[in-house]
């Protein structure tokens, strides 16, 4: 029992078993302790009413930032970092700062709408920000960028 | 060389940047640290430790900023800070407030530097005896602590430590050439398992990206109390911390033993010395409504953090919290190994250390005390704006991790997803990383234990030093369960 048949053919595979097996046990605690809290507390074992989300979550923002996020390292590997890198921190400021304010460009007024301002600072830290990086960390500091 | 022009400049950005960080809340001292551990590619590992360990004094003191003003804390070692500093700013009292507490915050910092300096030493010392059987016992004695200390959870504490070791075992095993965990189709970008920083940046700050956005990105419409008052009663004077050296030197002290335990973390750091504050206050009752004593004991106690958590890390090559399993990152991208033999091996690595976190105190009590009316701008500077740029620096740290490979980029993200279901399950991503950081460790300390011993676990009983280590494993756990008992008892 306190022995462990170890050879070099199984040296890897000595402490995964033994860590799953630990993972195993704790989670089985972890169910165990559930169940008697809700023995206790007289609330069934499984939620039915259990929220993933908080309330009120916001879809656009938290979907749309995943959906960003994936496609970036794929437009990263096609079209290369920088024009990549522009557009897709623009496309996260607009997402961020409320996709509600492009709607606001079509009531016109230049400068002074709201969503023309939202747009053009959007633009102009997507640019600023890329170029930014792109120039101190590809050029100055010489880390391989994407 | 220990000290240049270069290192002071690398350390004053660090602070000034760490302070952004912690001031607005939802991005902390760990969050900065990560995407700022790339640009240490280009640097030497001295000025490097110089630029973060600025961003960790720098983000750990910058979280009093809107706890004070707005009682949101910055960071969550900032968590008490607000008890007592927010109604003082209500008090038209800010400025005094925010001034007590970048003090008390210099102080702790000191203090725990000079506990740094020397209690690691002499541990360092003990540590070079250790064999096979007593490091691997004290790694799993680290990975049980995490649970003594996790409030309340303590069995998800402990299941998410396991869970990163676990994880961290993903990988070719190089003594006999072979795969374990690992799907066939992720052999070629796995043979060394999943790489640290992208693991760290995606578990620290693209969570905590993710939470923001299902939250909405809502901006701070913090309308911060006018924190200045002609009143000189109101106004800061050395003479406000009068009667509180002892506090002071205590809660730093607490906030230093609280950072040695690993994986626990600054809010326990300010929440243990605020109630010892509590207890040995000649007004108790006066806490929580903006006393001065109150104040002190978190901010004292927090940046004692600073240098605790360093303390495992320099002596036993464990870290003490989040951020400094971080530092062993940029550690790690010198190829130097932090571990017992450290300071015999890098004597001057250990002074710029130690002469790193005494100017990065300095520098931050310099940058926040004087000019504290704009710092306190900070906490209004838009999120939504700041993040994209944040996620840039995510991509670029990641993909340049192993010098330029698109699979880091995929596994930093991964790990997001996986860290914002953590928060989700209640599951502790810094006892998580921990576990991870710890793992590849504990496996070659058991594998070489049970080599000398012919597979014998016996030989896990055997030594008198390891012996004390497992008294202490169980004495955690047993104080694990005895916390958790007393916790539930007075919730209800």
């Amino acid at each position: 029992m306190f022995k462990i048949n170890y050879s070099w053919g199984n040296a890897h595979w000595i402490v995964p078993p033994i860590i799953i097996g630990v993972l195993c046990f704790l989670f089985l605690l972890i169910v165990i302790r559930r169940a008697i809290n809700c023995a206790k507390t007289h609330t069934p074992f499984i939620n039915l009413h259990y929220h993933f989300f908080i309330e009120n979550w916001d879809k656009v923002k938290l979907i749309g930032c995943l959906v960003l996020l994936i496609l970036y390292p794929l437009a990263m590997q096609a079209i290369h970092f920088l024009p990549a890198s522009i557009i897709f921190i623009f496309l996260f400021n607009v997402l961020f700062c409320g996709v509600d304010k492009l709607a606001m460009i079509k009531q016109g007024g230049g400068l002074k709408n709201e969503g023309i301002k939202s747009v053009l600072t959007s633009l102009l830290i997507s640019v600023i920000a890329s170029v930014f990086i792109w120039f101190i960390f590809g050029t100055v500091f010489r880390v391989t960028l994407p | 060389m220990v000290f240049s022009f270069t290192y002071l400049v690398m350390c004053f950005i660090g602070v000034a940047v760490g302070i952004i960080f912690g001031a607005l809340p939802g991005m902390t001292a760990t969050m900065a640290i990560a995407i700022f551990l790339p640009l240490t590619y280009a640097y030497d590992l001295h000025t490097s430790l110089f630029l973060l360990l600025g961003l960790y004094v720098g983000g750990i003191s910058g979280g009093l900023v809107p706890a004070i003003l707005v009682n949101i804390p910055g960071t969550p070692s900032s968590i008490t800070t607000g008890f007592d500093g927010h109604p003082m700013a209500q008090r038209g009292e800010g400025e005094k407030a925010l001034k007590i507490g970048i003090t008390a915050s210099f102080v702790g910092g000191i203090v725990s530097l000079l506990c740094l300096w020397f209690l690691t030493p002499p541990l360092a010392k003990l540590a070079i005896n250790f064999g096979a059987v007593e490091k691997f016992l004290v790694i799993l004695f680290a990975l049980t602590i995490i649970a003594a200390l996790s409030k309340g959870d303590m069995l998800k504490g402990i299941f998410a430590g396991f869970l990163g070791v676990l994880v961290s075992l993903a990988k070719n095993y190089t003594l006999n050439n072979k795969f374990r965990l690992v799907p066939e189709f992720m052999e070629p970008n796995m043979y060394s398992g999943f790489t640290l920083l992208p693991v760290l940046i995606g578990l620290f700050a693209l969570t905590q990206i993710f939470q923001e956005a299902e939250k909405g990105m809502k901006e701070n419409d913090f309308k911060p109390t006018d924190i200045s008052s002609s009143d000189d009663s109101k106004k800061f004077h050395f003479s406000c911390l009068k009667g509180n050296g002892i506090n002071l030197i205590r809660s730093a002290l607490i906030g230093t033993f609280v950072g040695v335990l690993p994986g626990v973390g600054g809010s326990a750091a300010s929440l243990l010395s605020y109630s010892q504050c509590k207890n040995f206050s000649k007004h108790p009752e006066k806490l929580g409504t903006g006393a001065v004593e109150g104040l002190v004991a978190s901010e004292a106690a927090n940046n004692g953090l600073t240098g605790g958590a360093l303390i495992p890390l320099l002596s036993l090559g464990i870290p003490g919290d989040s951020t400094t399993a971080v530092l062993v990152g940029a550690f790690m991208l010198q190829g130097i190994s932090v571990g017992p033999l450290f300071i015999t091996q890098n004597p001057d690595l250990w002074r710029a250390i130690l002469m790193a976190l005494a100017v990065a105190n300095v520098f931050m009590f310099i940058i926040m005390f004087y000019p504290i009316k704009y710092i306190a701008k900070i906490i209004n500077l838009p999120k939504a704006r700041l993040y994209p740029v944040i996620i840039l620096m995510c991509i670029v740290g990641s993909y340049a991790a192993n010098n330029g490979n698109m699979f880091d980029v995929w596994t930093m993200i991964g790990f997001g997803i996986l860290g914002y279901f953590f928060s989700k399950w209640g599951l502790s991503a810094p006892s998580f990383l921990i576990g991870f950081i710890l793992g590849r460790d504990l496996e070659t300390y058991f594998i070489d234990a049970i080599q000398g011993s012919q597979g014998s676990l016996i030989c896990f009983f055997q030594r008198p030093i390891g012996n004390v280590v497992w008294v202490m494993i169980v004495a955690s756990i047993a104080f694990a369960i005895w916390d958790a008992r007393r916790s539930a008892k007075t919730a209800k």
